[in-house]
């Protein structure tokens, strides 16, 4: 989008440059955009415009995994979906992140360890979705930003059957819906 | 004649239980409990004579009489005798025999087979089918004889033309699959590459209710068995977990998030909602309805672990069932309405465990050799059910004779089988 603008920005000042060089007379007024381009000289509009300066990295929220702007994963203990300390500092600076972009909407996947049943922890990986939904929004969240569901122990992180691997699969999600 | 089933003999069958056999193909028994033969109805059964067809319709008889004896072996209620042991002295027994009058080829002009249950001695014929069946319906027809002979003696269903509806796959890929109670007939009944869970069959067994992500989230769809076409049920917000069928065929049971956390409901077929039945901060999933739709069982982690709990059919009444043990689930009430068995998790292993539905008598099914062994289903006999266990690494489907302790294999392959529920 922003790209877009910026291209946009050049041609418009392109296209003011061969207006106002009314003088000569022999430049062909451009009935397509690429020839527009193609008369008026890159570097003049560069210097003379001001929006074509090559923008900022662009954080494209749309694309990029949450992770990739810094918003991190939560987790918890076994059969648990209370918030943690260390969740609760995670979560407080995701939602610093969160609130700064408040048109981004988040999918929130609970997910368990491979032990117990599969029905139940369903429910107890929604349970962990919206015990972290209900902090973030007590931050100051926008509910709208904020869905929720539960992959229970259907889609693990992390293969294998040691606590380690365990932990690292009691987790809160955060997804592009 | 009426053939008393027993019941709570198990006291010391593991003991009594023969090796664990490395590999079994399907149906074949893991384990098996040496049956005491006094709890054992007698029966001969002889091959079906073959009056014409030559060697293919003597296969075919050979067919039919292999079915008849196996489903009599899994019903758990008989010894198959010997001509040896009835020769001599014969004490009252039965007696199975039967006609193949050419080969068959289905329809009506199809070459008859006949059935015959009789009672020795004396020779009286208490049963007697005719059938003209299809080369491809033959173990059907012996599935279809041995139901008739097992509710003539014993007034009770059996489970020889019962099926068995699971989820099969990994991660979140996985399909409905529906197998014959014997391992015979496997059939996928989905192909959605989503996440499909939770088949139930409906009493009348024409339609399989099951949850599934096939449209991103989690919605109750139909399963019509005979067409195998689907259709949205509902979907909720959130959570929509089970779904389980009240006896009467007219409604489900769900466990839905909708407001904010699982609760149970009760939902008419086109997804409305017909009764909350619970309301509460704590998760409310798998119900299970009582035989005549009185009560229901259900897990509720309101005292901070899975438990289980009754509560009659207007979510009043609620009582807890199970005090021992931190983790209790996947609750299934017997047909027979005395018991019901679910999945207890103690020491890093989740076990069957069997309770009645006064609470009493608790007792362990399985053993930690069974690593896990979760999501119990009864049979409609009340005797046998089906589980998964991930004894060899990957969840594959048990069934577990509960009277005697005998452990067959149901499912084979790699991929994981979940979720099983028997037809009823």
């Amino acid at each position: 989008m922003v790209r877009t603008l910026a291209l946009i920005g050049m041609l418009l000042a392109a296209l003011l440059m061969t207006v106002g060089c009314g003088g000569k007379k022999n430049v062909p007024v451009a009935d397509n955009t690429a020839a527009v381009v193609a008369t008026a000289p890159v570097e003049e509009v560069v210097e003379e415009a001001p929006v074509a300066e090559t923008p900022a990295p662009v954080t494209d929220y749309a694309t990029m995994s949450p992770q990739e702007y810094g918003i991190e994963d939560v987790y918890f203990a076994y059969d648990e979906y209370t918030i943690g300390a260390a969740a609760m500092a995670t979560l407080t600076a995701n939602a610093k992140i969160m609130k700064e972009h408040g048109d981004v909407v988040y999918l929130i996947e609970g997910h368990c360890d491979e032990r117990g049943t599969v029905e139940y922890n369903l429910a107890l990986g929604e349970k962990r979705a919206a015990a972290v939904r209900d902090y973030l929004a007590n931050l100051g969240v926008k509910a709208g930003q904020l869905r929720v569901t539960s992959y229970g122990e259907e889609r693990p992180f992390v293969a294998g059957s040691t606590e380690a691997s365990w932990a690292k699969n009691r987790r809160a999600h955060f997804a592009r819906p | 004649m009426r053939h008393d089933i027993r019941r709570d003999i198990l006291a010391t069958a593991l003991v009594l239980l023969a090796a664990v056999a490395p590999a079994a193909a399907q149906g074949e028994y893991i384990m098996r409990a040496d049956r005491s033969a006094a709890e054992l109805t007698d029966i001969l059964v002889l091959p079906p004579e073959v009056q014409a067809g030559g060697a293919e319709a003597r296969v075919a008889a050979g067919t039919v009489d292999a079915v008849i004896r196996a489903d009599l072996d899994y019903s758990g209620l008989f010894r198959l005798l010997t001509r040896d042991q009835v020769t001599g002295k014969s004490p009252g027994h039965y007696l199975i025999d039967g006609v193949l009058e050419g080969l068959p080829t289905g329809g009506a002009s199809s070459p008859a087979l006949t059935l015959r249950l009789l009672s020795e001695p004396g020779g009286q014929v208490l049963l007697s089918k005719r059938y003209q069946p299809g080369p491809d319906r033959l173990r059907a027809t012996a599935h279809h004889f041995v139901e008739q002979v097992i509710r003539m003696l014993t007034d009770l269903p059996g489970i020889s033309l019962s099926r068995i509806v699971f989820a099969r796959g990994s991660g979140d890929r996985r399909d409905i699959w529906c197998v014959d109670y014997d391992g015979e007939g496997l059939l996928r009944l989905t192909a959605n590459r989503t996440l499909n869970l939770f088949p139930s069959w409906s009493p009348d067994n024409k339609q399989i209710a099951f949850m599934s992500f096939r449209q991103g989230q989690q919605g109750t769809y139909m399963l019509e068995a005979a067409t195998g076409a689907v259709r949205l049920v509902g979907e909720t917000s959130g959570s929509n977990l089970g779904p389980s069928w009240h006896p009467g065929g007219q409604e489900l049971v769900v466990a839905l998030s909708k407001a904010g956390q699982p609760d149970i409901y009760r939902l008419g077929l086109e997804g409305r909602v017909i009764r909350r039945l619970t309301v509460s901060e704590s998760i409310e999933v798998s119900p299970s309805w009582s035989p005549g739709g009185r009560d229901l069982v259900f897990t509720s982690d309101r005292t901070g672990t899975p438990q289980l709990y009754i509560m009659d059919a207007d979510g009043t009444g609620r009582r807890r069932l199970t005090f021992e043990g931190k983790y209790n689930d996947s609750a299934d009430w017997s047909p027979r309405g005395d018991r019901i068995v679910y999945a207890c998790r103690e020491q890093e292993i989740t076990q069957l465990m069997l309770i009645e539905a006064g609470g009493e008598n608790r007792r362990l099914l399985t053993d930690a050799s069974w690593r896990n062994c979760e999501d119990p289903s009864w049979a409609p006999d009340g005797r046998h059910v089906v589980f998964a266990s991930d004894r060899t690494g990957v969840f594959k489907l048990y069934i577990l004779d509960v009277e005697d302790g005998s452990i067959r294999q149901l499912t084979k392959g790699g991929e994981p089988d979940t979720t099983p529920d028997w037809s009823q």
